[in-house]
Parts: structure tokens; C-alpha cells; sequence
């Protein structure tokens, strides 16, 4: 009977999914002018959406079948991640006003969907999660607050400079090995990864840097602090942040330029730069060979991505249903990999509605950006959107073999404190861009 | 900026477009051929509260079914190496097919009535190519010797039998996995899709081919054997040093004249042999659903005489599977269209509605006709005049090359190769009998079945 509705489950939530993308089509649509249909009403229905979604999966996990009762930690977390949902979506609405709706509801989804899944694969794990996620909000929201203190944000791009600087050589020295890349620094039993800090303060310096006239001792400059930058990651063997440094780097120099031969110019050098790590590195060399043929490694390097393609394929479009796969077959699954389990179990199809929820977020981000009263905080929201769009591509990449693995976390939804933080941080920059320096308001304002 | 801001955003987009378009090929056409690999853990995964489905056969013979949750298998040791075993771990079709086996058509309907009756959801039947009274006769035939069988149908790739002897008991596998681990002989491998020979004789029809394709003058040219033949390090016999006198090459196909094709190797020259057997599939991964099989051959630019020698009658560092030669056999009477092979036809459901459905598609075109037609002949005249005389009879022609694969293990391997009717033809097959000692072992047993085949029509 329970196996039913968990069977029945596949098409709840893919119908909670489809809803949500189909009432952000209609935001979208009246915002362009193409409906007249009522937005507010369409953003309710997704909250909705989500707190339904909530209370399903959560319903299905703390169910114990053998005991026909229900678990009472799973039942907590699940009346935990309510709160946070209520609490969330009033305080974003209500006093957080006139900031981007869509933007939060879509945040708030694919939180959702985290703790959904991390309660299936680890209880643990899911209740730090939301920890995290509730620690994270509540700075993202105090975030105008603070920011308001620290004036001329702009100008500080050798602040940022020496900071971020300081910060990457911190680990070179005192850094421990975790997961092939030496970047996490622990103080005590609590641990961070400073190059997380790091991309914050890459961004406003970059802002900051091109800011105004970009000539060739901008660019000059800023090159070689990125170039510093990346090749210290790469040192540290942390490929993926180097990659996602350097891209960002690439895009919003173009951005700030407009100038399309230095950008092919650039990924022409990186082009090569990879060739020539591919060729000196071994730990390059094993990423690569796995990701051109796990099956003929499959016992050790190609393993993971060949259990996350097992999981992918045996769940298929629909998936196999809730707790019904075999998701903890994939080493890392709560953090790099948990987007395969979410297409193991909650079917492929969810998976790509999940890709295009990342999509309207980015799409958000985008129009922040090009709404900005300022260059700085144009350029600051379109740096941040392209470090998460960046990073997202690169590890659902991964996870599907498309391109080799980088071992990078999937924003909002990956376990871990610092990705989940790091991510709501950056979209609470977002907002905070979007609400208090846009346009309009930018006559107003002195900062 | 804008305009570059929004370029970028559309680059996102495509980024994104890509990620899920991959996602969607994954899952469609990936899928299929990944999750069956034993290292999937979910292979292991049976849901206990639905009926396994069954492996049929073309008529719907039933291999393997499920009865009061044990798994029975009525053709046991015949179809061993097909059905596979599950238990410890799976093979054969339980793992090939097991997610469809587990599957449910309909599953929520299915379980709700199930509900209901009672009764537990049937998971979907896998319906197979094979013929199971071929495959009994292809057993029963292949009696105590080690060795296999692959029956194909040359126009479709469909198998009609695929035998690994030895062989065992599929029911009791996990019961007896001590034992069977480490028999000596293998009996858990099918060396029909695995087994890897030296292809002997039936190599040479690689060789005329090549002749074929490389000696503007192979219809006239002729050698004269006097049984053996002297090349650099190596000394060529004949069988029993017989000496065939001057020979064409359809008579020293017919009487498999060793010397003859030697001779003909080294006016052809190694790269040319290799370019041959390359565009055959050799050197090839051809993929099959119990598993991938592989034809190698090592000759090339750089390989001496005697290397060279050997390789052109079939011996040297060639080795080929049953399947292989099956696959051969089968393009030589497909007018040389190479077929993928096949063992699964299609899915039914329990309601008896079918699904999906294989169709027949092509590996590759790796002759002509022309040549397909030429080589046709020579493998006639094997029956009619030559080394497989005693499968001649009044009804129909059947084209054929035995061979007789001297390895270091023991006795020679008895190959033999057919198809028939040779004009028409509607069955291929391959034979190999481990250290049976002389090639024409495998001729009567190459009569008998294609008898049964072609009466079965």
C-alpha cells in the first residue's frame, strides 16, 4: 500500500514542478507585458506549490512502514523546515519589500528540494542543512544593513585585493586535504573554505576595478591578480575553483569591455593552459580518462560517475520514486552528486525543471544586473550571477559526464555549510543590488 | 555593456539548453546499455512484492518464470549461458533484462488491482530471438564436447541458438558456486560470445578476399603444392602433407591447400591482409547484449614471413569468438551487409501487448556482393568436392569451411562455418569443438542442425 503512494509520489512532485515553472511563466509573461494575469496571485500559487512539496515528501520520508508510525526526528525537521518556509517567504515578501519575488520563491524551491533529500539520505545532514540555511537567510537579510555601513564599496578594490590574496595563501600555508584539494582550514573542530570568502571579494574587486574607463592598466592588473589567483587554486589542486575563478574573470572583463577579441583571446590561452595541465598533471590526467571512460576504470577512478550514470539511467524520466532507489551507492552523493540522486528518485524530468529553475534565477540575476543604477553594482550582480551559473554548469556537467568532474557543489541544493551559505549569501547580494540600487533609485541614493 | 551583459546571459542559456538535452540523451538512448553492468548494486535490487517477468522464447517456449518465488529454468543446461543465473550476482539475460523483468506495465494500475485480487503485479516478458528446439538440438548435438554453437539468420542478425558447453544448472548455481568457481573448464563462461580461438582454415575465407580486392589476377593464379612450403623460419605442411598439384583458388578453398594460401599472403603482403580483416570487424568492439565480443589480429606492416604465413591460414596470434564467425558466415550470405547481431526480439506485457520491439539494423557493408557472391562459390565447392563432403545432400546446397586450429594447449580446435541454402540462404552458423582434432567433426554436426533449421520453416 505505502509502496503505492510511493509510486503515486513521482507524479506529485513532478506536477509541484511543473506548476511552479508554469505560474514563474506567468510572472514572466505579465512582467513583458504578454498577460494580465494577476503576478501576485501566480508567485502565492508557487508558494504553495513549494509548502505542498514540503509537507509530501516529508510525509513519505518520516513514514515507517514496518511500525505503520511515523518518525518523530524526521517529523521535527520536517515542522522545522515549515517554519522556515512560512517564516522565510513572510520575511521576504513583507519586510524585505519590493525585492524579487520570483528570485526568492525559486531559492526557496530548490531549498526544498535540498532538505528533502538530504532527510532521505541523511537525517543528520538534512538538520544542519537547514541550520545552515536559516543562519544564511538571516545574514542575507541583515545584509543591507551592514552594507549601508561600509561606504564607498566601490573604491576598495585593493582591500579586496590584499584580502583575497591573503585569504588563498592562508590555505597554501595552512591548508588541510579534503576531497583531493588542499582548501579547507580548521580552526578547531568548525572548518571553512576560504576560497569561498574569496569569491566575494573577487567580484567587488573586479567590479571595483572596471568600474569606470577599462584601460590596459585595469586590465592589466586585474589579470594578474586573477592569474595569481587561479594558478594558487590550481596548485592547491582545487581544479574546479580555479575554473570558476577564471571564467568569471573572462566573462565580466567582456562585460565591462565589450570586447570580444580579448575574451576568444583569453579562452584561446586557457585553452592551451588546460592542454598543459592535462599533460603535467596525474590528478588532471585521471579526471579526464575517467570522464572519457569510466567503464574501463570502473573500479576506482571512473567508479563515481559511473554510479551516478547507473543512478540517472535506472531511475529514468520518472524516476524510481522516493526512498525506492539506490542513491547512497554513489560516493559523495550528499554534497557533488545529489543531483543524481534527485533524478534517481524524483525522476530525470524533475531534474531538468530543477535545470530550468537555475535558469530563471540566473535570468533574474541578469536583469539585476542590467537594471543597476551604477556600473559597480551592475557589474558586482552580473559577476555573482556568472560565479553561480559558472559553477552550477560545471558540476551538473559532472554529474552527467558531459564534461569531467570538478568537484564543486551544486548551489542551494549540495550539502555543506559553506556551499549552501556561500549561495544564499551571493543571492542576498542579489537582492540587495536589485532592491536598493537599481535605477530609480540610484538618483537617490549616494552610495 | 547591456548588449554584452545579455550575450553573456544567452550564453548561459545555451550552457543550460545543453545540460539538459544531454541529460534527456543519457536517459534515452545511454541507459539502456549502461544500467545492466554488473557493477550497478540496483541489479541486485528485486522487488519481492511483484512476480518476476519470464524469458521466452520466438514462440513464446518459457526459459526461465518465476513459480511460488522460486526462479525455474525448464530448459535448465540448454540454454544455461542465455538465461545466465541470478543469486550470486547475475549474468546473461537475468541481468541483461532484469529492469525489465522488474518492471511493471502499467505498475500503478497493476498494483492497485492488485490490491485488490491479491494477486502480486507481473513484471514484462523478455521474448527472444531464439528457436529453443534448435537451441536443444544445438545442445544435445554438441554432446560431451567442449566447444560452442551460434545459429544466426543472416538477412535480420537474429540468433536462433547460441550454445556454450560446459555448461550447468542454472537453478542450482547458487548452491553449487564453490564448485563452479573453480572448475577448471569454465563452465560459467559463454564461449560463444567470449570463448577466443584461433580461427584455423576458416580464416582463409579472410585471405581470398583479400586476394580479391588486392590481385587483379587472383581468378588464373595458380600454385603448385607439393604438401609443404619453405619460408623464412617456418615450414608450412599441408594435411598430411598431401600434395595438391597445381591449384586455383577455389580448389585450394575446397581442399583447404595451406600451402596455396601462403603462398597467396605473401603476394598479397601483411597491410593488405590487415586492411581486409579491419573492414571484416576485426579489431572491433561489436557490441551484444550478453556481453561485447571481440575479433583480433595482430599482422601488420611490421610482421615477418613466417608470422605472415601463419596468420593467412588461420593460425598466428588471430583469434576469433563463435559469434564472430557466425557474424562472418552470416555477411558472406547477406550479400555481404554484416548484420547486428540480436538475441532480444521485444518486451510483452502481461496483458500481451508487446513493446519494444527490435528491428533488424546493419554492423556494416563489409564485402560486396560481388565478392559475397565469389566467395559463396569457393564455400560451396567446399561441400560439394572439398573438406565438408559429408554434409552434401540432394535437397539444397550448403556453403561451408571447416577448419582445424592447431593451439598450444592440446589438440587441435574443430571449426566449421556454414550457411544454406547457399542461394537464398535463411541460416548461418558456427561451430567450434575444443581439441576435437580434425575440422570435419564439426561437419555432421553443421548438417544435422542446418537440417533442422531449414525443415522448420
Amino acid at each position: 500500500m505505502f509502496e503505492l503512494f510511493l509510486l503515486l509520489s513521482r507524479y506529485l512532485f513532478l506536477f509541484y514542478i511543473l506548476y511552479f515553472l508554469w505560474q514563474a511563466g506567468v510572472v514572466l509573461r505579465e512582467e513583458v507585458g504578454k498577460s494580465y494575469q494577476d503576478p501576485d496571485r501566480a508567485l502565492f500559487k508557487q508558494r504553495v506549490a513549494v509548502v505542498l512539496m514540503h509537507y509530501t515528501g516529508f510525509l513519505l520520508l518520516s513514514y515507517e512502514q514496518d511500525r505503520f508510525s511515523f518518525s518523530l526526528p524526521a517529523l521535527a525537521l520536517g515542522l522545522g523546515g515549515v517554519v522556515f518556509l512560512l517564516v522565510g517567504f513572510f520575511v521576504t515578501e513583507k519586510i524585505y519589500r519590493n525585492s524579487d519575488s520570483l528570485l526568492w520563491n525559486c531559492f526557496f524551491f530548490l531549498l526544498d528540494v535540498s532538505l528533502i533529500m538530504l532527510e532521505r539520505l541523511n537525517h543528520g545532514m538534512a538538520v544542519k542543512q537547514l541550520i545552515w540555511m536559516s543562519l544564511g537567510l538571516a545574514v542575507a537579510l541583515l545584509m543591507p544593513l551592514v552594507l549601508r555601513l561600509l561606504p564607498w564599496l566601490e573604491k576598495m578594490k585593493y582591500v579586496y585585493l590584499s584580502l583575497g590574496l591573503a585569504l588563498i595563501l592562508c590555505t597554501l600555508f595552512f591548508g588541510n586535504e579534503e576531497f583531493g584539494s588542499v582548501n579547507w582550514i580548521y580552526i578547531g573542530n568548525f572548518s571553512f573554505q576560504p576560497s569561498e570568502i574569496v569569491k566575494f571579494l573577487f567580484v567587488f574587486y573586479l567590479a571595483a576595478e572596471f568600474r569606470g574607463f577599462v584601460g590596459l592598466r585595469q586590465i592589466g592588473i586585474a589579470t594578474g591578480y586573477a592569474g595569481v589567483l587561479v594558478l594558487l587554486l590550481v596548485f592547491q589542486k582545487d581544479l574546479g575553483g580555479a575554473l570558476i575563478f577564471f571564467m568569471t574573470f573572462m566573462l565580466v572583463l567582456y562585460m565591462a569591455t565589450s570586447n570580444m577579441p580579448i575574451f576568444f583571446g583569453g579562452m584561446g590561452l586557457a585553452s592551451i593552459a588546460a592542454y598543459l595541465a592535462y599533460r603535467w598533471f596525474p590528478h588532471v590526467q585521471v579526471r579526464v580518462a575517467a570522464w572519457q571512460n569510466p567503464w574501463a576504470d570502473i573500479d576506482a577512478g571512473g567508479y563515481q560517475i559511473a554510479q551516478s550514470l547507473f543512478a540517472i539511467g535506472t531511475g529514468g524520466f520518472l524516476g524510481s520514486g522516493l526512498m525506492r532507489g539506490m542513491p547512497k551507492s554513489i560516493p559523495v552523493v550528499e554534497k557533488d552528486f545529489i543531483f543524481a540522486a534527485i533524478c534517481e528518485e524524483l525522476g530525470v524530468v524533475f531534474g531538468m525543471c530543477m535545470i530550468l529553475i537555475f535558469l530563471v534565477i540566473f535570468l533574474r540575476g541578469m536583469k539585476i544586473a542590467l537594471k543597476s543604477g551604477t556600473r559597480f553594482h551592475s557589474l558586482v550582480a552580473a559577476g555573482v550571477v556568472t560565479m553561480l551559473a559558472f559553477q552550477t554548469f560545471l558540476i551538473l556537467g559532472g554529474t552527467m559526464k558531459l564534461i569531467p568532474l570538478t568537484g564543486v557543489t551544486l548551489p542551494f541544493v549540495s550539502y555543506g555549510g559553506s556551499s549552501v551559505v556561500v549561495s544564499i549569501l551571493m543571492l542576498g547580494l542579489l537582492q540587495w543590488i536589485g532592491k536598493y540600487h537599481g535605477l530609480e533609485t540610484e538618483e537617490d541614493e549616494d552610495l | 555593456m547591456k548588449q554584452s551583459m545579455n550575450r553573456v546571459f544567452w550564453l548561459v542559456v545555451l550552457l543550460f539548453l545543453i545540460l539538459i538535452g544531454y541529460l534527456g540523451k543519457i536517459t534515452l538512448v545511454d541507459s539502456k546499455t549502461t544500467v545492466t553492468n554488473s557493477y550497478n548494486p540496483r541489479l541486485n535490487q528485486s522487488d519481492s512484492q511483484i512476480v518476476r517477468g519470464r524469458i521466452l522464447d520466438r514462440d513464446g517456449a518459457v526459459l526461465a518464470e518465476t513459480v511460488d518465488g522460486v526462479r525455474v529454468y525448464p530448459y535448465a543446461r540448454a540454454c544455461a549461458h542465455l538465461t545466465g543465473y541470478l543469486g550470486v550476482g547475475k549474468t546473461g539475460m537475468e541481468a541483461a533484462g532484469h529492469f525489465v523483468m522488474e518492471t511493471v506495465h502499467n505498475e500503478i494500475f497493476q498494483r492497485a488491482a492488485g490490491l485488490l485480487t491479491k494477486e502480486k503485479p507481473q513484471g514484462n516478458d523478455v521474448v527472444l530471438t531464439i528457436d529453443v528446439d534448435l537451441q536443444q538440438k544445438a545442445y544435445d548435438l554438441l554432446g560431451g564436447n567442449t566447444g560452442a554453437v551460434v545459429m544466426m539468420e543472416p538477412s535480420t542478425g537474429k540468433i536462433l541458438a547460441m550454445v556454450s558447453k560446459p555448461d550447468f544448472d542454472p537453478a542450482t548455481v547458487a548452491a553449487d558456486w564453490d564448485t563452479l568457481r573453480l572448475e577448471e573448464d569454465g563452465p560459467l563462461l559463454n564461449r560463444a560470445v567470449q570463448g577466443r580461438y584461433p580461427p584455423g582454415s576458416t580464416f582463409k575465407i579472410v585471405t581470398a578476399l583479400a586476394a580479391m580486392r588486392y590481385l587483379p589476377d587472383y581468378e588464373t593464379w595458380t600454385y603448385e603444392c607439393t604438401g609443404t612450403m619453405d619460408v623464412t623460419n617456418k615450414t608450412i605442411h599441408c594435411f598430411n602433407e598431401t600434395a595438391h598439384g597445381t591449384v586455383t583458388m577455389d580448389q585450394a578453398m575446397a581442399v583447404s591447400c595451406n600451402c596455396y594460401f601462403a603462398a597467396l599472403a605473401m603476394e598479397i603482403g601483411p597491410q593488405k591482409l590487415r586492411m581486409t580483416a579491419d573492414g571484416l570487424g576485426f579489431n572491433q568492439n561489436i557490441p551484444f547484449l550478453l556481453g561485447n565480443t571481440f575479433a583480433s589480429f595482430a599482422a601488420d606492416a611490421s610482421s615477418t614471413e613466417s608470422a605472415l604465413v601463419e596468420t593467412a591460414i588461420g593460425q598466428g596470434q588471430t583469434l576469433v569468438t563463435p559469434l564472430y564467425m557466425a557474424m562472418l558466415a552470416s555477411a558472406v550470405a547477406n550479400d555481404g551487409i554484416m548484420m547486428k547481431p540480436y538475441l532480444q526480439d521485444h518486451v510483452q506485457y502481461e496483458s500481451g501487448t508487446t513493446g519494444s520491439q527490435m528491428l533488424p539494423e546493419s554492423f556494416d557493408t563489409v564485402m560486396t556482393a560481388k565478392e559475397a557472391d565469389r566467395l559463396t562459390q569457393m564455400m560451396v565447392a567446399v561441400v560439394e568436392e572439398g573438406t565438408a563432403k559429408a554434409a552434401r545432400n540432394d535437397g539444397y546446397s550448403i556453403a561451408a569451411k571447416t577448419g582445424t586450429a592447431e593451439n598450444p594447449e592440446g589438440d587441435a580446435h574443430a571449426w566449421g562455418i556454414a550457411f544454406a541454402p547457399a542461394e537464398e540462404p535463411q541460416v548461418a552458423l558456427a561451430i567450434v569443438l575444443e581439441h576435437a582434432g580434425n575440422g570435419s567433426g564439426a561437419v555432421p554436426m553443421a548438417a544435422k542442425l542446418i537440417d533442422a533449421a531449414l525443415s522448420d520453416e
